[in-house]
């Protein structure tokens, strides 16, 4: 996180437009929502950037899981109702399911 | 001496719930105690799987069943509660029962692979006749709203149900030869 001091006066302005500048060519990272609902993922294949939070929301009553088949992450049991956010930090395209119903895929891409 | 196999009884009742769509169809009351019932039935069937079989995928299954049927039962009397709904017993939730009972008995009697087979093309059958009840029966039937929206929303978990299963039919079978 850069900081950066700004007069309040004229300069402002022309402080914020740096501060904006250099956001954007960082990009700050995103948060995606990734929804366990009728059995599925939704959406079922996400691409995210390294650094970006995906946020798995389970809105089914039995609980799921989200698990790499690497186990390049593992989210364990979540609740129904309860949610499991992870920042992926490889790059690579992950294949995965919930381990308790084997019908269930979906597939996290990290550039 | 081949009496009727205990998979038929299950599927017979299923069967006479088919066949309500024509008549009058079931009241919000009975609807609550055939899915009750449903639901209980395979809980049972799952924990007798789980600690009856020596297969490491079809306890898995098993325990599944438990969990999620569990939580559909959890479900279903929370919103019975809220409703002040007072389930209903029925023709149809007694020869579920009747079906589940005689399910477990069979399989009290079996063991090793002959149990795990037995298990599990019971398990394809009830999913199939139970997303059939729930496709031209209780779904159509239920009128409230909420009533409705759970017996939705617990439909996709069947159809898992139903795939997870048959994969182990066919594995299962395979590995017998």
């Amino acid at each position: 996180m850069v900081k950066r001091r700004c007069a309040p006066s004229a300069a402002a302005r022309g402080c914020a437009t740096l501060a904006l500048l250099a956001a954007n060519a960082i990009a700050a990272p995103k948060t995606y929502v990734v929804a366990i609902e009728n059995m599925q993922f939704n959406p079922p294949d996400l691409t995210v950037k390294r650094g970006d939070r995906v946020v798995w929301i389970n809105k089914d009553i039995f609980p799921h899981t989200a698990t790499a088949e690497t186990r390049a992450f593992d989210s364990r049991s979540i609740a129904a109702s309860a949610s499991w956010s992870y920042e992926p930090g490889k790059a690579g395209t992950f294949p995965y399911g919930c381990t308790f119903h084997p019908t269930m895929h979906g597939a996290l891409t990290v550039r | 001496m081949k009496l009727i196999h205990p998979h038929w009884l299950g599927a017979l009742a299923l069967v006479s719930l088919a066949s309500w769509a024509q008549s009058a169809g079931p009241t919000d009351p009975q609807i609550a105690a055939i899915v009750v019932t449903a639901n209980q039935v395979d809980i049972d069937a799952g924990k007798l799987a789980e600690s009856r079989s020596k297969s490491s995928d079809v306890k898995a299954f098993a325990q599944q069943m438990v969990t999620d049927h569990s939580a559909v039962n959890q479900s279903a009397s929370d919103l019975v509660h809220k409703l002040n709904v007072t389930p209903e017993d029925n023709g149809t939730s007694q020869s579920l029962k009747q079906g589940g009972d005689a399910n477990l008995a069979a399989l009290k009697k079996l063991k090793g692979s002959a149990f795990d087979r037995a298990y599990i093309d019971h398990e394809v059958t009830y999913h199939e006749n139970v997303l059939a009840a729930l496709d031209k029966t209780l779904i159509p039937n239920a009128k409230n709203e909420e009533l409705k929206a759970l017996l939705v929303k617990v439909r996709p978990a069947f159809v898992a149900h139903l795939e997870h299963a048959k994969h182990l039919q066919a594995s299962l079978e395979k590995s017998s030869g």
